[in-house]
């Protein structure tokens, strides 16, 4: 069937005009019916151009040469209305093409336009072969389930609950509250006085426990999660409390008979707590609770208890939960000292954090808000401050970025001490001071109270006649300086916490290359993840206050609601069963690695968010039961024919096959403006499962001189593939060509640079096989 | 005074980016000044060098820093070049700027420190620490590294090891060669050079 297409090509305001020699492009396309150019195609003046010519020449077939699909496939989608979404095809010249191959200067790069000619000739032959197809579109579950139960997590499930949504709100520690709760007194943009931290936590504390769409579930832990359809399955595990909480009356009788001693974390270990305690005393639920690692099971406390709240005999329970929707607001915690041994933290007493100096302060701390040296618990005469311990340190197990909120936390610090000890002298150790926005008036603040900066970083503490002694060189005045100080605080990098590795892990979401959890568009899509259903707020994205943290959260929660009213869609690239032709002998279940296949009413049942579309149940199927729509082979045939296409002697073209990581992987080689050679043209595949041997033996008989495959190791299919890739290698020797020519690689989004640098040896590669060849 | 702004700033930094041996990407250009190389410093501490004054003169393309003296109190401990956390190695940078000044011929005088070495090469075929430090050392290290160091050939002998230095035909060898390519004649003007200015 002849079909009607349409070449859309956007300049992307120079982005990709710069590069790519346009009118070379449009001359050298195959036969089309329309191709257009345009500045801005994602415009509004860019949709009526396509609209218009879809409708005025009766395109069936639509190529927009333009972005990344991961920036504006769905704007296309919608702009060739009422075209067929899946008859629009995104050609990516700008990530893979101008952003990668480098301008020439003044004039365009020749061999990136030839590229972009190869590029935009494989989507129309993708196009041709190419069927309608409706996506699905699933409706999610109207409840969530919020993981941390700190400020962020405790603003979002509030946000979510005044919206009618059911919400699981699930903490690890026996009290939700998180940091903010220990921190003491916090800054704030715009007022120069501190406030005290609790006081203006209590109050979301209690709107939490009282509204009646929240359900607390403290000392409990996600422990699995699947996604099914527009739910989450999540399977909780709540540790025993052994004192139940209706019974309780928070009387303390049990505290004063435990005889153990443990240090309380609650105050960074500067004081002591019994084996039954409470973290704080507006804590909640407002009971008392048994660490019963710590505990000898004595059975005082038991004894004691007039109200028979205590038994030893709790266990865990497991709680399923569905929800539609997950916010992960896991948190952070700060960079081990211990592992800049040169600022002495383990050797002196007197070095401590910026955390534990918050503790010190705190009127609920070990020394009930008295400043004093932990050595001798005298008020210190002077405090040095040292800034970036673990931040702005590409040092090994330090942080390349930069924490954020320390410049401020010390600035706190050191005017709480300038207030209630005029006398102290504080010195704060800086490299840069970073006080954005109305903070910079904190700072001022700061220096008019008589806090002393000195912009230097010190390079180790030591104690010299019973005094500790910064060394640190004056960079102003560049005079090498020892301080004697009494006390050394040291403001640590903030790092995702070990329940955001985890969650992270469970939820099978991508992580940053300091392990927060990833957006997919940190400028553009602020609170999602790459997992649909999965949003992220406060610091287990990265580091940031409790203001930001807040709006996070309530902006995570919109997301929810969002999905909620409007729902997903879903690619619809997945398999169908043909139930007149299934016998239900579940092979394909047995077979599917990512559980997608189940027997639901005697039926064969494929969860549609779950289906990757990899194929592998089309082979075991006994009666050919099986389809996967969308005719991906086909596709998959026609793009290598229309890459190959008008192949020059002496040209080479490699064509690269990508899962989706992969493609992302390669989309921020062009973000990041590296290069790589004009050689290789990207094929995106749902899944590298579906690239068959006879794809690929096709495309070396018919010019390709190279085929790089790339997977994500964490594809369930990874290793099934790699097995596979010895197998071909065999078939293509059989056809006479040097199984060099194939090439299989890991993927992963953060390691870009190292995807790059693999195109470049493959290319290498190849041009030394050519050069043999001849 | 307004001082002149270099329009070329860069051309000494690309030079000594060029010339480092670190194998580590570099990281000169991402100095922040921050000071900590100087602070950890020990020769910061007993004379004028300031590893973090010198970088900066680099990034400043001020070249009176070749000249400079104080850049030969560096001893190379590389504990600016372990603590750095912008990865910059200001060591390593010294090391670049001495050259240039060796290379210029102004440093001959600071060169007389380390002939030693260069005797050790001609007269042993290897590299080793020159014998003029040996009694110092003795003192500072104390009687069991003086012990080793003279029975040092018998350890290796028992573990089946070769001794220290190689045979008296490799030695002949390397100093031919040392002597054929103008070492030895650099070595010895250096050395009367500095006998005559006595």
């Amino acid at each position: 069937m002849d079909h009607k297409v349409g070449v859309f090509i956007c300049h992307c305001g120079g982005n990709i005009s710069d590069v790519l020699d346009i009118e070379k492009i449009k001359e050298s396309i195959g036969d089309v019916d329309v191709i257009e150019e345009y500045e801005n195609l994602c415009s509004i003046n860019g949709s009526k151009i396509i609209r218009d010519k879809i409708i005025n020449e009766n395109l069936d077939r639509v190529v927009i040469a333009a972005c990344s699909p991961e920036s504006h496939e769905k704007t296309f989608q919608e702009y060739v209305k009422p075209l067929n979404p899946y008859l629009m095809d995104m050609v990516n010249l700008r990530e893979q093409c101008s952003w990668v191959h480098s301008q020439t200067s003044d004039s365009f790069n020749q061999k990136a336009t030839d590229k972009a000619v190869n590029l935009i000739n494989a989507s129309i032959e993708k196009l041709k072969v190419s069927e309608a197809v409706d996506p699905i579109l699933i409706q999610t579950t109207e409840s969530a389930a919020v993981i941390g139960g700190g400020i962020a997590g405790m603003s979002a499930a509030l946000s979510l609950a005044k919206q009618g949504i059911h919400v699981y709100l699930i903490e690890e520690t026996p009290s939700i509250g998180g940091h903010m709760a220990k921190i003491g007194k916090v800054f704030s943009p715009v007022k120069i006085a501190e406030e005290c931290g609790l006081c203006l936590l209590n109050p979301v504390l209690n709107e939490v426990v009282w509204n009646d769409n929240i359900e607390i579930l403290t000392s409990s832990k996600l422990i699995k999660a699947e996604r099914r359809a527009g739910s989450f399955n999540l399977l909780v595990e709540k540790k025993p409390r052994y004192v139940d909480t209706d019974k309780c009356i928070s009387c303390g009788d049990c505290v004063e008979v435990c005889s153990q001693e443990i240090p309380n974390d609650w105050n960074d270990n500067l004081s002591y707590r019994k084996a039954i305690y409470k973290s704080f005393s507006q804590c909640y639920p407002d009971t008392y609770v048994i660490d019963i690692d710590n505990c000898d099971q004595c059975g005082d406390c038991k004894r004691t208890c007039r109200m028979n709240a205590i038994s030893f005999r709790q266990e865990s329970e497991m709680i399923p939960l569905e929800v539609g929707s997950v916010i992960v607001s896991t948190g952070h915690k700060l960079f081990n000292p211990d592992l800049r041994p040169e600022y002495g933290y383990s050797r002196y007493d007197d070095v401590i954090t910026q955390s534990e100096l918050g503790r010190i302060l705190g009127v609920n701390g070990p020394t009930k808000g008295k400043l004093q040296c932990l050595s001798n618990g005298k008020v210190p005469k002077r405090v040095v401050m040292i800034q970036c311990v673990g931040s702005r340190d590409i040092k090994p197990d330090g942080h390349k970025y930069c924490s954020k909120v320390c410049c401020m936390v010390a600035l706190k610090n050191a005017n709480i001490i300038k207030h209630k000890y005029p006398d102290t002298d504080i010195v704060l150790c800086y490299t840069d001071i970073r006080t954005p926005g109305m903070f910079e008036k904190y700072f001022k603040h700061a220096q008019s109270d008589g806090v002393r900066l000195m912009r230097g970083r010190p390079g180790e503490v030591v104690k010299k006649d019973g005094n500790l002694i910064v060394r640190v060189e004056d960079t102003l005045t560049r005079k090498f300086k020892e301080i004697k100080s009494d006390m050394v605080v040291l403001s640590t990098a903030i790092e995702p916490s070990e329940g955001t590795k985890e969650v992270a892990k469970i939820l099978n979401v991508s992580q940053t290359e300091d392990a927060f959890i990833k957006e997919p568009s940190p400028k553009i899509k602020p609170v999602m993840t790459d997992v649909r259903g999965v949003f992220v707020a406060g610091t287990a994205q990265n580091p940031k206050d409790i203001t930001d943290s807040i709006l996070q959260a309530t902006a995570s929660a919109s997301k929810v609601s969002e999905l909620i009213n409007d729902g997903i869609d879903i690619e619809p690239f997945i398999a169908t069963v043909d139930n007149e032709l299934c016998d239900l002998c579940e092979e394909c279940v047995k077979i599917c690695k990512y559980k997608a296949a189940s027997v639901k009413d005697e039926e064969i049942y494929i969860d549609p968010m779950t289906c990757s579309g990899c194929g592998k149940c089309i082979a075991v199927c006994p009666n050919n039961a099986v389809q996967i729509n969308g005719n991906i082979e086909d596709k998959i045939s026609a793009t290598i024919k229309g890459i190959l296409k008008g192949k020059k002697p002496g040209e080479r073209r490699i064509i690269a096959f990508l899962d989706d990581v992969g493609y992302t992987s390669a989309d921020n080689i062009g973000v990041n403006r590296l290069t790589y050679p004009e050689s290789i043209h990207i094929i995106k595949v749902i899944s590298v499962n579906r690239v068959l041997p006879k794809h690929i033996i096709y495309a070396l008989e018919n010019g390709a001189d190279g085929i790089f495959i790339g997977e994500y190791p964490g594809d369930v299919m990874y290793d099934e593939v790699e097995n596979k890739i010895d197998k071909i290698k065999g078939e293509i020797s059989d056809n006479n060509i040097d199984p060099e020519r194939l090439t299989f690689s890991k993927v992963y989004i953060p390691y870009f640079t190292g995807l790059a640098r693999k195109f470049t040896e493959f290319d290498n590669r190849i041009a030394e096989i050519d050069e043999l060849a001849k | 005074m307004v001082e002149k702004f270099r329009e070329d700033s860069l051309d000494l930094e690309e030079y000594i980016s060029h010339n480092i041996k670190s194998s580590k990407p570099k990281g000169l250009l991402k100095c922040v000044q921050c000071g900590m190389c100087t602070s950890v410093c020990p020769a910061a501490q007993h004379s004028n060098y300031n590893p973090r004054s010198m970088v900066e003169c680099v990034l400043e393309g001020d070249t009176a820093v070749i000249e400079d003296e104080d850049i030969w109190y560096c001893f190379y401990c590389y504990t600016c070049h372990s603590i750095c956390p912008a990865d910059n190695s200001p060591c390593e940078v010294n090391q670049v700027l001495r050259q240039i000044a060796v290379d210029k011929g102004i440093a001959d005088d600071h060169l007389i420190p380390f002939l030693g070495f260069g005797d050790s090469f001609l007269n042993h075929g290897i590299g080793g620490i020159p014998e003029n430090f040996f009694p110092e050392m003795k003192e500072d290290i104390g009687d069991d590294w003086w012990d080793f160091k003279t029975h040092l050939d018998d350890v290796r002998n028992h573990l089946g090891l070769d001794p220290v230095f190689p045979s008296e035909e490799a030695i002949v060898e390397v100093s031919t060669i040392l002597k054929s390519c103008g070492f030895e004649d650099r070595i010895n003007k250096i050395r009367n050079h500095h006998k005559d200015e006595d």
